[in-house]
């Protein structure tokens, strides 16, 4: 069984396949860990705005929640570059691509800790 | 001769295609498929929570339109899906990436398929069900 994502393809420094591999890593055991919480605490469901507020008010959520959005966009910035290293592109392209992953990943992360900050402090 | 633009279709076409392909290869291809839906998901679930910053009326009014669309119900059992095959299959090539169960890495996929698609029908029953 060959399986092309087991091993880093060309243009893909080993550093990088293997921070992808460990930040999916850390993504699974933080969503599995962000279920069990949900299932727990908000058996319901994260609905209505009272109950977003009441969930963000343990310390430990917006801690997990940042965690889990940094690693994901870690993980799927790398995961995205590697498709496009399937197209074979040319260094000049790839330099491209890389600076629209590391400039978009980091502002979707600001934007997001932003987002969790302002929600947490609305509680 | 075919166009720059016609063979980049057909080289996604490809990429998408399951025919002839072998167990590995499909694996491959859901990998791919499930990783581009959850990204797609994880960004409009990063531009809707904006709206929590508008206030209650504005985020329960947005929740009350998406818990009357049955699409939201479908979209989030595939948003399931694609995280349970995604993560699940991910796990084996994480440990087949230091070298863990190369030898049983098909048997390790089907059994771990076999728990997503276990996953997928609890979950449906749980959203749908009676």
């Amino acid at each position: 069984m060959q399986d092309a994502t087991a091993v880093p393809k060309a243009g893909e420094n080993v550093w990088l396949w293997l921070t992808k591999i460990i930040s999916g890593l850390i993504v699974f055991v933080v969503l599995t860990i962000h279920l069990i919480v949900n299932h727990y605490v908000a058996p319901e469901g994260l609905f209505y705005y009272d109950d977003v507020i009441n969930y963000f008010k343990n310390p430990l959520i917006p801690i997990m929640e940042g965690t889990f959005l940094v690693f994901v966009v870690i993980h799927s910035s790398l995961g995205l570059r590697s498709i496009i290293l399937d197209r074979n592109p040319t260094q000049k392209v790839m330099r491209v691509v890389d600076t629209v992953f590391v400039v978009g990943g980091l502002a979707v992360i600001v934007y997001g800790i932003w987002l969790l900050v302002y929600v947490a402090g609305l509680g | 001769m075919l166009s720059r633009e016609q063979q980049g279709l057909n080289w996604l076409l490809q990429w998408f295609d399951p025919r002839g392909r072998s167990i590995g290869g499909l694996a491959f291809i859901l990998n791919r498929i499930t990783a581009l839906g959850l990204v797609l998901y994880l960004y409009l679930h990063l531009y809707y929570l904006r709206q929590l910053t508008m206030g209650p009326q504005v985020w329960n009014a947005f929740i009350d339109s998406a818990e009357n669309s049955p699409w939201i119900g479908i979209g989030e059992l595939f948003v399931i899906a694609g995280g349970l095959i995604h993560g699940l299959n991910g796990l084996r090539i994480a440990l087949n990436s230091f070298n863990i169960a190369v030898p049983y890495q098909k048997q390790l996929f089907y059994g771990l398929f076999t728990l997503a698609l276990i996953g997928i029908a609890f979950f449906a029953v749980h959203m749908f069900g009676a």
